[in-house]
This record gives structure tokens, C-alpha cells and sequence, in this order.
């Protein structure tokens, strides 16, 4: 029954307030969303027409024509992290962050860490997104207006870090009032990127069959041998670059409640996404590869200057005046990917600041928009603040933010995937299915995720790593990632001695799957 | 019905949420009606992204503060009024506040309806707004800094001479049942420049009006009428005097679906320079 407050009651009696029935249900409306819908949503998160230009160019230059192979192997560490993700999804459906699940798995201190990886690799990509879209806005004017003039004010600094400024106020500002993309949008968004990107690969196969290609190359099945990538730092590259190409597809595997059938939506729709995915990376891999070849020429996708968007360079001589809109897809996919993108790392300093390892500050929500109010804004303020020092000391800003990213994934996937080993070992061994879903899948994937890691950051220390960027002789995506892990450590430690509740176990505590 | 009369109001944990329960615990005194203070948290449809969002920890966490501002609210309510409070989830704020007043048999939404405007006037907030559209009970609308008085002492109703006024009327006759309210009949008439006016015989249609509402009415207070005038309804609006305790009541458009408020263009402008709550009641069945 409701709370009475009546003239009888005492009126600081312990209020509980109860919620009406029938009428309240939260989270998504249950059984509203089919195959189809949850594989729009797979397709959406990963938002293929954005991610494309940002790491082909990348992936290209450490691979070379192993592309299309190292996307194929790329994939695997991905789906055993994902299995044992979706475990803890089921077990705590109540967290549902890595921070909470590292947290109940390791205790606090690899928790906290755990969370923050999560929240630097989104804010990063936050900035990526931001970076890819100023791009593309003013090469559509630029295609508008037929003043190829306009697309050149990208590399105008101060132009570029202040239009990015408005993108990324303007997507934290809808994400603040709570306001959502409706599944319209989704479908129109995600179909539009399915077709321009179809058109673009099927006008470069045209150009290379009329020998009007760049640099063309014969097609190669050698291609998808991942093995003949030419050493293993270049591999672990490509493995990193490829967990950021699907980052976004685990969403559709833990849709449980609001799928149709939850038995078998979700994993369906999984397969479904990846098989579009897989296809679609491949064609435009090879399209891409076929068209420009590998080399450091004007439009080769071993050119620095293009790297880090291709599809900027690439569009116009490929597509010719249907450019345009390609434009338009990767603009819309970067920029309703970066609102969307926002509520990740928001919610998670929400739940840090309610449990008292971040500031109190970050766990407010706004009585009026009911969204994390602080949080939001903090995630727009430091991801704006990352792309215009990135912007300032990095040649080529978009490539070496990607390649961080890459190994910010691989940080924060690896301890959720230990997280789930360690926080199942109890049952580990009860059923084959536990042995394989707990156990097994997350632990090669978190080993696969940690030589990964290590053998980038290795490298990275080069000063030729990623776009040859580099203070004092030391690679910047180095410098970069030691410099987000060390402020990571400082803060954390910052917070300890300020409230360390949560650090001694007050707020959250540690535990095993058996001892809920 | 056996159930007291209630009012669902419609709370956020901020001033606007504040005056709506101000404005709730003001009627609730003049009728002996309940409160049902509801809380709607958004159903979460939030896009998947790369990141997962954690929704469901979110709506927990969100779940939990809302308690809390549930509790905040209550505290506000006096003892004199029984209020309790209800959390919803819906797709928005206005379609949870409609399914409560359904559930609840409401006879009333409570809604603050200030947004950044002038001191004590009213800028429509998006939740009243939506409501105006759609509401199939009355509406009423704190304007900005409202406080409940110890006893409202007046009722004012603005009333035109467009079909539908007997519904808003019969509404009248309802609220000031039995009750030693003073009651005020209202036309607002505007004037052009050179002094004419747009409705001749608002003064003849009060005389309607009033034969109207004596025939059915039981309130016990002083009735009175008056015609306003000015350059423009706002100016008409103004000429009027208005006590502190006092509330007002508007018909729905003409425009409106039956049973549903549709805020016609002169209610809507009222709106703006009006110092005391508003109350819209949608317009009757067609005869």
C-alpha cells in the first residue's frame, strides 16, 4: 500500500513510499523489441559508417593487406570477453557497469580501476566521434556548396577544436535533458549507413574493374590468412584495432528482459549483427584495399594524412558527386553515436559517486531531467578537453586517439573478463556450461586481451608508433595512455584519502557468485 | 463514489514541484480532498552505445534518490491534508501523471507550471503544457513562487460567450458546493483604440451566466460579476483585482476534442500576466 500521511500519522514516521501497481513497470517495456529491432540496436552501437573511416586507415598501416584477415581474428577475444560479460549480466542484473562487477570480483582498488578504464576509453572515443563529425561537417558544405574551400577549414585548429566544442555541448546538452533517439530514427540511421557503405564498395570494385583506381591491387584470398601479418606487434596492433571496430556488439547479448524471446533473441540477434558486420567489413576492407592499395600516395591508405578518416579522402574520387552521401552517413552515425555514447560513461561516475569512490558530486542526478546531471557535463568538459590537447600535440589527432582507445578496450574488457573467472571460480567446475561460459571463454579472453595490451604498449613506446607523433623520442599514444593510467592512480588514491569508504569495503562489497 | 475526492499532483524535486504541492495542499483545504503525490521517473529507452550504459544499476540508483525526494515532498505536505506518494515509470512525465489520475480516479492534476519567466507569472513548462493537451480532468497551475494559503477565500471565473460554457460552469458548481467561498464571474472583453468593443453584451451574458449557475448551485459565499476591459486580454487581465487566496478558473478551447483540455488562445495569454492559480477544465461532452 501507498504512504499515508494523515492528520493521525506521526509525521516523521519512517516513510516508505511504494509504488503504484500495474502501473510502474521501469526499464525498457518488456518483450518490445524482435529480432529485427535487436539487430538495428547491434548494428547502431557499433555504428559501422563511423568506425569504418576511423580505423581503416589504422588498421591498414599496421596490417597492411591482412586487413580483412586480422578483422576475422579480431573478432574472437571480443566474443569470449562477451560471453563471460553477459554471465555477470545475468548473476547482477542489478550492476551492470565493469566498475561494479570488477568491484565485487577484485575489491576496490582493481574496481576503481576497472571503472576508470571504462570511463577514459569513452571519453576518448567521445572525442574521436567529436573529431570524425567536425571532418565530415564541412566536407558536406564543402559538397553543398561546391566550394572545396570550406572542407580545408577542418585543419584550421582553432575552427576545428571549437566546432567540436558545439558538437559535443550539444550532445551532452540532449543527453542532460534526457532526451533519446527514438527506434525510427535508429532504423532510418542504420539502414542509410548499410547502403552508402554497399555503394561505396561496389563504385570502387567499378572504378578498379575500369583500371580508373587509385593504386589498384589485384585481389588476393591470402588476404584472410591473419598469419602472414608480417611480425606480432603488428598483429597485437591489428587485434587492438579490431576490438574497437566491434566495441558496441556485446550490447545486443545481454538484451534479455526487453527482447520478445528471451531465450533466443538475444544470441540470434548477436549472430545476425555479426554476420552483417563480418560481411560488411570485408567488402569495404576490400573495396578499400582493391582501390587505393597500401601505399604512402595521395589516396593509399598507407598516407598519414588520411589514416585517420579515409572515408574523407576517399569518398569524392570513388563516389564522385554521390560523395555526398557518404558524408552524410558517417555525419550522422558519428554524431547520433556520440550522444548515445555519452550515457555510458556518465552513468558509470554516477554509480562511482553513489558509491563513494569518485566525489560525491558525480552521484547527483537532476530532479528535472532525472539524468545524471554532473556526470554528463564532466564527461563533455574532459572529452572536449582531451580532443583540443590531442588536436595541438599530435600530427595526425585521429589515428592516435583510436590506437589509445585500442588499448584502453583492451584494459577494461580484460579485467571485466577476469573479473567474471575470479567472481565464478566457486562454480567453475559444476556444469560443462559453466566450465565454457565462466571459466574458460573469459579466461583465454582476458590472457588473449592482456598480451594484447602489454605488446601494444610496448611498442607504442617508439616514437614511430601510430602517426609518428612523439615527445622527447617517446611515442604519444604512449605517453598518452601512461599519462591516463597515472592520473587514474592519483585520483584514485586522491579519493582514498578523502573518503575512503568505499575503499574499505563500506559502500560495495567484494564477493563470489555463491555468496550473494 | 464512497473514496474522498483526490488530486494528483505532479512532483519533481525542484521549486516548480515544490508549488505544485503548495498549490495541491490549497485545494485539498477548500474540498477535503487527498493528495496522490506522484513521482514519474522516465522508463529507460536510452539508446544502446558502445558503452553499455548500465541501465539497469542506473534505475536503481535513480529508484533510490527518488525515495528520498518522495519523503522531501511529503515532509512538505501540512498535517491538516492526507497525502500520499506514489513512484511511476512511464515514457514521459505527462503520460504517467495521465495513468495515475485514471488509476486514482483523480478529479484533478496538480502540476507547477512556472518555467524561467517574470517573477509570479506564468511561462508554461513542458509537462503542463503537454497535460493542457490532453488532460481529460481539470488542470490547475501553480504559477511561479506559489505558496497555499490558510483558506482560499475566492473562486474567479473567466468566462466566454463561445458555446461549451456550461460545462466549465457545471465545474463551478462542483468545486463551490456547499462551500462559503466567495464566487466571481468574470468576461474579458477587448477594446481597440478608438473604444470599441469586440462583444457587446458581455454584461448581459454575466446575467445569463449567473441565472445559469444559481439554478444548480449551493455555495454560500458572495457572488459577484465583472467586465474587463482592455487593449488587450493580458491589459483586461490586469485591470482586474486579485487576492493572494484566491483561484481562477478557464474553459477549455472550443478546439478541443470532448473530455479533453485543449488551452485556447485567449486562456493562454491570461496565462501570462495571471498572479493566482489557474485552473483548466476541459470542455464537456457535446450536448
Amino acid at each position: 500500500m501507498a504512504q499515508t500521511h494523515s492528520p493521525s500519522a506521526d509525521p516523521s514516521g519512517g516513510a516508505t513510499v511504494t509504488t503504484v501497481g500495474g502501473l510502474s513497470t521501469k526499464g525498457l517495456s518488456a518483450g518490445s523489441v524482435g529480432l529485427l529491432g535487436a539487430t538495428v540496436i547491434g548494428i547502431s552501437c557499433i555504428a559501422p559508417a563511423y568506425t569504418l573511416t576511423a580505423s581503416i586507415g589504422p588498421t591498414a598501416a599496421a596490417v597492411g593487406t591482412q586487413m580483412p584477415g586480422i578483422f576475422l581474428v579480431g573478432f574472437i577475444p571480443m566474443l569470449l570477453v562477451a560471453l563471460g560479460y553477459r554471465e555477470l549480466n545475468n548473476a547482477m542484473p542489478d550492476a551492470g557497469t565493469s566498475f561494479t562487477w570488477a568491484t565485487r570480483a577484485f575489491g576496490p582498488w582493481l574496481g576503481w580501476m576497472g571503472g576508470w578504464g571504462l570511463i577514459v576509453a569513452t571519453v576518448v572515443v567521445l572525442s574521436n566521434l567529436a573529431g570524425v563529425a567536425v571532418d565530415f561537417l564541412y566536407l558536406l558544405l564543402a559538397q553543398i556548396t561546391g566550394n572545396a574551400e570550406l572542407a580545408a577549414l577542418t585543419d584550421n585548429v582553432l575552427i576545428n577544436i571549437t566546432t567540436c566544442l558545439v558538437f559535443i555541448v550539444a550532445a551532452c546538452y540532449i543527453s542532460y535533458r534526457g532526451m533519446e533517439t527514438t527506434k525510427h530514427v535508429q532504423y532510418v540511421l542504420v539502414a542509410f549507413q548499410l547502403l552508402v557503405l554497399v555503394w561505396f564498395s561496389i563504385a570502387a570494385f567499378l572504378q578498379v574493374a575500369n583500371d580508373t583506381a587509385f593504386d589498384a591491387l589485384a585481389f588476393d584470398a591470402a588476404w584472410f590468412n591473419p598469419f602472414l601479418v608480417p611480425s606480432f606487434s603488428a598483429f597485437a596492433a591489428g587485434v587492438s584495432l579490431s576490438i574497437f571496430i566491434f566495441w558496441g556488439w556485446d550490447v545486443t547479448l545481454t538484451m534479455n528482459e526487453e527482447t520478445k524471446d528471451p531465450e533466443h533473441t538475444p544470441g540470434r540477434a548477436a549472430t545476425l549483427t555479426v554476420g552483417i558486420i563480418f560481411a560488411l567489413y570485408i567488402l569495404v576492407a576490400v573495396a578499400a584495399l582493391t582501390f587505393s592499395g597500401i601505399g604512402a600516395g595521395e589516396l593509399g591508405l598507407g598516407n598519414e594524412e588520411i589514416q585517420g578518416n579515409v572515408f574523407a579522402a576517399l569518398a569524392g574520387p570513388i563516389m564522385g558527386p554521390f560523395a555526398i552521401l557518404l558524408s552524410l552517413a558517417v555525419l550522422s552515425s558519428s554524431a547520433a553515436s556520440l550522444q548515445s555514447t555519452f550515457v555510458g560513461p556518465a552513468r558509470t561516475m554516477l554509480a562511482m559517486g553513489h558509491y563513494k569512490a569518485f566525489p560525491a558530486r558525480f552521484g547527483t542526478i537532476s530532479p528535472r531531467h532525472k539524468s545524471p546531471a554532473f556526470a554528463t557535463v564532466m564527461a563533455g568538459i574532459v572529452a572536449w578537453g582531451f580532443y583540443a590537447v590531442m588536436r595541438a600535440l599530435s600530427t595526425d589527432v585521429l589515428t592516435d586517439t583510436i590506437l589509445t582507445l585500442g588499448m584502453m578496450i583492451c584494459f577494461y574488457y580484460g579485467v571485466t573478463a577476469f573479473a567474471c573467472v575470479w567472481f565464478f571460480r566457486a562454480e567453475a567446475f559444476t556444469s560443462m556450461r559453466a566450465f565454457l561460459l565462466k571459466f574458460l571463454a573469459p579466461l583465454v579472453g582476458g590472457v588473449i586481451l592482456t598480451v594484447i595490451f602489454a605488446t601494444t604498449v610496448i611498442d607504442s613506446t617508439n616514437p614511430d608508433y601510430g602517426s609518428g607523433s612523439n615527445i622527447g623520442g617517446v611515442g604519444l599514444v604512449f605517453i598518452l595512455a601512461m599519462v591516463l593510467f597515472a592520473s587514474g592512480v592519483i585520483l584514485m588514491l586522491i579519493q582514498r584519502r578523502l573518503h575512503p569508504e568505499f575503499f574499505t569495503g563500506k559502500t560495495l562489497t567484494k564477493g563470489t557468485s555463491l555468496e550473494r | 463514489m464512497t473514496d474522498p475526492a483526490n488530486y494528483v499532483v505532479a512532483y519533481e524535486a525542484t521549486d516548480r514541484g515544490n508549488e505544485a504541492i503548495e498549490l495541491g495542499v490549497a485545494l485539498a483545504r477548500l474540498t477535503a480532498a487527498e493528495l496522490r503525490i506522484c513521482l514519474v521517473l522516465p522508463r529507460s529507452s536510452a539508446v544502446p552505445a558502445k558503452v553499455p550504459a548500465g541501465a539497469s544499476e542506473f534505475d536503481r540508483l535513480l529508484e533510490r534518490e527518488a525515495h528520498i525526494w518522495l519523503e522531501t515532498a511529503l515532509a512538505l505536505v501540512p498535517s491538516d491534508v492526507v497525502a500520499t506518494t506514489h513512484l511511476l515509470w512511464a515514457e514521459s512525465t505527462s503520460e504517467g501523471l495521465l495513468e495515475a489520475a485514471a488509476q486514482f480516479r483523480s478529479d484533478r492534476i496538480v502540476v507547477g507550471a512556472g518555467r524561467e519567466g517574470l517573477l509570479h507569472r506564468f511561462a508554461i513548462g513542458s509537462v503542463a503544457n503537454a497535460l493542457l493537451h490532453v488532460s481529460p480532468v481539470p488542470v490547475a497551475l501553480a504559477p511561479r513562487g506559489y505558496r497555499a494559503p490558510e483558506k482560499i477565500s475566492r473562486i474567479t471565473c473567466a468566462i466566454g460567450t463561445r458555446a461549451g460554457w456550461e460545462s466549465l460552469i457545471e465545474s463551478m458548481v462542483a468545486i463551490s458546493d456547499d462551500l462559503g467561498v466567495d464566487l466571481r464571474f468574470v468576461t474579458l472583453v477587448e477594446v481597440d483604440a478608438v473604444g470599441h468593443r469586440s462583444t457587446p453584451d458581455s454584461a448581459v451574458h454575466l446575467d445569463q451566466v449567473l441565472e445559469h449557475f444559481g439554478r444548480s448551485s449551493t455555495a454560500r459565499g458572495a457572488i459577484t460579476t465583472e467586465v474587463a476591459e482592455g487593449r488587450s486580454v493580458e491589459a483586461a487581465v490586469e485591470v482586474l483585482d486579485w487576492r493572494a487566496d484566491e483561484i481562477a478558473f478557464v474553459g477549455s478551447s472550443r478546439l478541443a476534442q470532448p473530455s479533453t483540455i485543449f488551452l485556447g488562445i485567449t486562456a493562454h495569454r491570461m496565462l501570462h500576466v495571471l498572479p493566482v492559480p489557474l485552473i483548466v477544465v476541459p470542455a464537456g461532452e457535446p450536448h
